[in-house]
């Protein structure tokens, strides 16, 4: 039996004891008076007590509303508040393990969406809105192909095989390529994991139009070749015509062979270690450049040398000679004759400055970005005339990012061009 | 959302999976749109066919949903918002089969014209320009009706104005050239037409967004002065 019940009967018998001595010696009304008077007190305390728990029953709060006077409720009133407090504990430190998880889920820079079985949206964090165009705030309980209607997209979410991810061509951002893939977990829910593969996708574009251009680069030579091969052995000519044939294939093969030597540099240059600290003179550097773009031209442009003889380049020699030879001879060779060049080298602790700058045929801006991609040319019959593999600007690339140099191109059609390689002060010696 | 809980939940199924077919039919005429405008300013011919098929699908949908709509009248006797649902999908469902055929016809008129070996680039590149902004509203009314959003669909027959607007320059512009070298007429006569038909596209998706007030406010703002619209 519990202590309560124990102090209730007590009490009752207390009441008992006290009137019963009243009932027997003074009058037995008064007597019963008394007994009823103290049976109601105690009714009147357990009833208000009574109205007390039902009132919080209905909002559970812990702010001293369930409070009891010394008694049997006491200890009632006491454990319940225990109670509700552990409860409230659990409930809030369960909220923050969850806020947690969300937070993490928002933090993902993947975009993530779960759906339950009929692919209404549960959850989705901020990458994946931004992905889909979704706002969680109105879209949750939504079926997600309700707002990413894209055919291809239900027919994935349909179709129930999901051993593969989805790649799509976002329609709300057309420049974005979207790699979907979903995970069923814990019976029939899913999570949908988005990863934007714009940049591999445009790689992987990269590297088809690369493989494409050289197959195309080596073959139109290869046909030459091949062309004169045959009418060689099948027709008899005048040695004179045999003569020019002969000269003809030596050009394309010569062309074929200064391809695979840029292909092999550039190559190199990629797979190759970080270049030497080795002190690069630059006024003996200048002035060859300046002789073999003399020797270039033939003396159809003027040549300028800007430099105060100031500063030395640290690096790797002939990556420099070769990047910055590069730079010179497409002036030259892109230069109308008439025309001047000007090689302008001009060094700060800061940092240094190699410059070519023409007055040629000048390069239109859309072209700008992507000359120094492989085999990209502003114009293909003229750049093959000129000699050009379509490599050299590339190799010029990857040779000054080796050393941490930067390529600006500045052009306007007709004026002339002006491509600078920008080095760090790290890479600057004896200013 | 329709989420005011009928006393028989296969109802609530019904509507909402009629929902979810008329936004797959916009989904699939977003991509026919999208892909005629590739296909006008890239001068893909290939995917023309493709867009002529899907509309063979469009149109299947519109029928089976119009059937699914009498079904739903039929035997659930929908009232008050439910019934305005029903209506305004129907109604919904005939603009979008409308804006397929529209990119039909833009996907037609691209075809003609490359087949001719002319570009219509040269002459034409706002017409890329308004089919975006149209397929924009399109892709906005159709969101509007997902979220039931009526103030997103007011802002997108506002925007109709301005794809109108537009229109009426690109015409000014194609009459210039035409007068100027009447070797490009026949060109720009079918330029003419592919944006006439984005014109009419940016026009469907102003009568969705006019349905979707009607679903939500149940307010019918059809051929009303703008200012009663907002």
């Amino acid at each position: 039996m519990s202590s309560s019940l124990i102090r209730a009967l007590l009490l009752g018998l207390l009441a008992a004891i006290v009137s019963w001595p009243i009932g027997h010696f003074v009058t037995t009304w008064l007597g019963w008076l008394v007994f009823s008077i103290s049976l109601a007190w105690q009714m009147l305390y357990h009833y208000r007590h009574f109205v007390k728990l039902d009132r919080w029953s209905r909002v559970p709060a812990l702010d001293g509303t369930l409070e009891a006077d010394e008694g049997a409720w006491d200890g009632i009133f006491g454990r319940l508040y225990r109670h509700e407090k552990g409860l409230q504990e659990q409930i809030a430190q369960r909220d923050q393990e969850i806020a947690m998880l969300i937070a993490a889920g928002q933090a993902l820079t993947d975009g993530v969406i779960l759906l339950n079985q009929h692919n209404h949206i549960l959850f989705c964090n901020v990458t994946a809105e931004n992905q889909l165009g979704l706002v969680v705030a109105s879209d949750r309980g939504q079926a997600v192909v309700n707002l990413v209607r894209q055919p291809e997209f239900v027919a994935y979410l349909e179709g129930e095989d999901f051993s593969r991810p989805l790649t799509l061509r976002s329609d709300r951002n057309q420049n974005s390529v979207l790699s979907i893939h979903v995970i069923p977990y814990s019976g029939n829910r899913r999570l949908m994991q988005i990863k934007d593969i714009t940049q591999s996708d445009r790689l992987d574009q990269m590297r088809r139009d690369f493989v494409a251009n050289v197959s195309h680069e080596l073959r139109t030579p290869l046909t030459v070749l091949s062309g004169f091969l045959e009418t060689l052995q099948e027709i008899d000519v005048e040695p004179d015509e045999q003569h020019r044939f002969l000269e003809l294939m030596a050009e394309q093969s010569k062309r074929m062979q200064s391809i695979v030597q840029d292909l092999l540099t550039l190559s190199s240059i990629e797979s190759a270690p970080p270049p030497e600290n080795e002190t690069v003179d630059m006024v003996n550097l200048l002035d060859k450049l300046r002789r073999d773009a003399e020797a270039l031209s033939a003396g159809r442009h003027t040549i300028i040398v800007e430099s105060d003889g100031q500063g030395d380049l640290r690096g790797s020699e002939p990556d420099l000679v070769s990047a910055f030879g590069n730079l010179v001879s497409n002036a030259v060779r892109y230069t109308p004759a008439g025309g001047t060049v000007c090689l302008a080298w001009h060094a700060t602790p800061q940092g240094a400055e190699f410059a070519v700058q023409d007055s040629g045929i000048g390069i239109e801006a859309k072209h700008i970005p992507r000359l120094t991609e492989r085999f990209y040319r502003v114009d293909r019959g003229r750049s093959r005339d000129a000699g050009g593999t379509g490599l050299g600007l590339a190799i010029v690339k990857h040779s000054l990012n080796r050393h941490q140099a930067q390529l600006e191109i500045t052009s306007k059609p007709g004026a002339g061009s002006r491509f600078a390689a920008k080095f760090p002060a790290s890479r600057v010696a004896g200013v | 959302m329709s989420e005011n809980n009928h006393l028989s939940s296969q109802f609530d199924d019904d509507l909402s999976r009629l929902r979810s077919h008329v936004l797959q039919m916009g989904g699939l005429v977003e991509t026919q749109i999208s892909a005629a405008i590739e296909a006008y300013s890239r001068g893909e011919v290939a995917s023309v066919k493709h867009i002529v098929e899907t509309d063979r699908k469009v149109n299947d949908l519109e029928v089976a949903i119009d059937d699914d709509c009498a079904h739903i009248i039929a035997k659930r006797q929908p009232a008050a918002s439910d019934l305005r649902m029903v209506f305004g999908i129907s109604k919904i469902v005939t603009d979008l089969e409308r804006a397929g055929d529209e990119a039909k016809k833009i996907a037609k008129g691209v075809r003609r014209i490359y087949e001719a070996g002319q570009m219509p680039s040269q002459y034409g590149i706002g017409v890329r320009h308004i089919a975006e902004a149209a397929l924009a509203m399109l892709r906005q009314s159709l969101d509007a009706f997902a979220r039931l959003d009526s103030p997103l669909a007011i802002k997108v027959i506002q925007a109709d104005v301005d794809v109108d607007v537009e229109f009426k320059s690109i015409m000014r512009q194609l009459i210039t050239h035409m007068m100027e070298d009447p070797r490009t007429i026949t060109t720009s006569i079918d330029i003419i037409w592919i944006a006439r038909a984005v014109e009419r596209i940016g026009d469907h998706a102003k009568n969705i967004s006019e349905h979707v007030v009607f679903i939500v406010d149940g307010r019918d703002i059809r051929h009303q002065p703008k200012e009663n619209k907002a």
